[in-house]
């Protein structure tokens, strides 16, 4: 079985320069042959524009795609898709009959991942609490798990703001990673009380 | 009936809307929605979704991590002898409770429910 990769490098890297490179290509064509009227703004100002919306939408665009495409891949491979989560930087599809695991990264999005559930040597809440008294709240909830010593966390919710620990996000957030971490632990076959 | 006593009950959920006079809770009991689950919550507010879809639950601990619970309260009015019963629904998480909605059916749809 492959080793999981959170991260591809050479996808991260390639996402980051290759945009950069044109966009610096285009101003060095600029500075060399002094390009001017349309061919100066179709360099300086629609190509960048092109390199930054790339940087803006197109990690979430194919990720987004890759996760539409993820049950079929699985579905191939025969794992059924019991319980799916979707979250920001990682797809977890749990299969309850196989016992089986599957694993998209927003990072890795060319690589599904298929591990067996009893690999998941550990599966837990983070509900993100910091703060006391009227003061305790979180802008993050996630559960997370061990895979083979590599630890993935899969955010249920994100926020730029702190929100009470009683509020309506904070409490769908650790319901969701609750729930999530209660499936992949009687996936596994362990007992639930011990994480939650 | 005076128009203030009508302008409280407005505030009350336990008063009868017929004689605005406070009514008695003659059962309780705790429901679960099992096809509902966190995310997924969608608004009914027909009773016989609730007739359709209600399991009955002795406790909170018997409803599963992450699905719909129900609270039933079916009141009626010692003076009129009027019914009415609430619906909260709301997802049990851990020691609190996301309360998504309150309903009431004050016509009768609800009335003797019982699995």
């Amino acid at each position: 079985m492959e080793t999981i990769k959170k991260y591809n490098i050479g996808y991260i890297l390639s996402y980051i320069f290759i945009p950069a490179i044109i966009i610096a290509i285009c101003v060095i064509l600029n500075v060399i042959f002094d390009w001017r009227g349309s061919l100066a703004v179709i360099t300086l100002f629609f190509i960048p524009m092109i390199a930054i919306l790339f940087w803006c939408f197109a990690s979430t665009l194919l990720y987004k795609q890759k996760k539409n495409q993820m049950p079929f891949i699985l579905e191939e491979q025969g794992v059924v898709c019991n319980q799916t989560f979707y979250g920001g930087s990682c797809t977890v599809v749990v299969d309850e009959i196989n016992k089986q695991v599957g694993l998209l990264f927003r990072w890795n999005p060319f690589q599904v991942y298929t591990i067996p559930a009893y690999k998941i040597t550990k599966a837990w809440v983070d509900d993100g609490a910091s703060g006391a008294g009227f003061m305790k709240g979180s802008s993050r909830v996630s559960f997370l798990f061990v895979v083979d010593a590599i630890k993935i966390r899969v955010n249920t919710f994100t926020s730029n703001k702190r929100w009470r620990m009683d509020s309506n996000y904070i409490l769908t957030g650790i319901s969701k990673a609750d729930m999530m971490v209660e499936i992949l632990n009687s996936t596994r076959g362990v007992d639930n009380s011990e994480s939650i | 009936m005076s128009l203030f006593k009508k302008m409280r009950s407005v505030f009350h959920d336990d008063w009868c809307s017929q004689c605005q006079n406070e009514m008695d809770i003659i059962h309780k009991q705790l429901f679960m929605l099992p096809h509902v689950i966190v995310g997924h919550y969608q608004s009914h507010e027909d009773a016989n979704y609730y007739k359709q879809n209600l399991v009955k639950v002795n406790k909170k601990k018997d409803i599963p991590t992450g699905t719909y619970a129900c609270g039933m309260h079916e009141y009626r009015c010692p003076i009129c002898g009027h019914q009415a019963v609430k619906l909260t629904v709301f997802l049990p998480v851990r020691d609190e409770e996301k309360v998504e909605e309150v309903l009431y059916f004050d016509n009768g749809e609800m009335d003797n429910f019982r699995i």
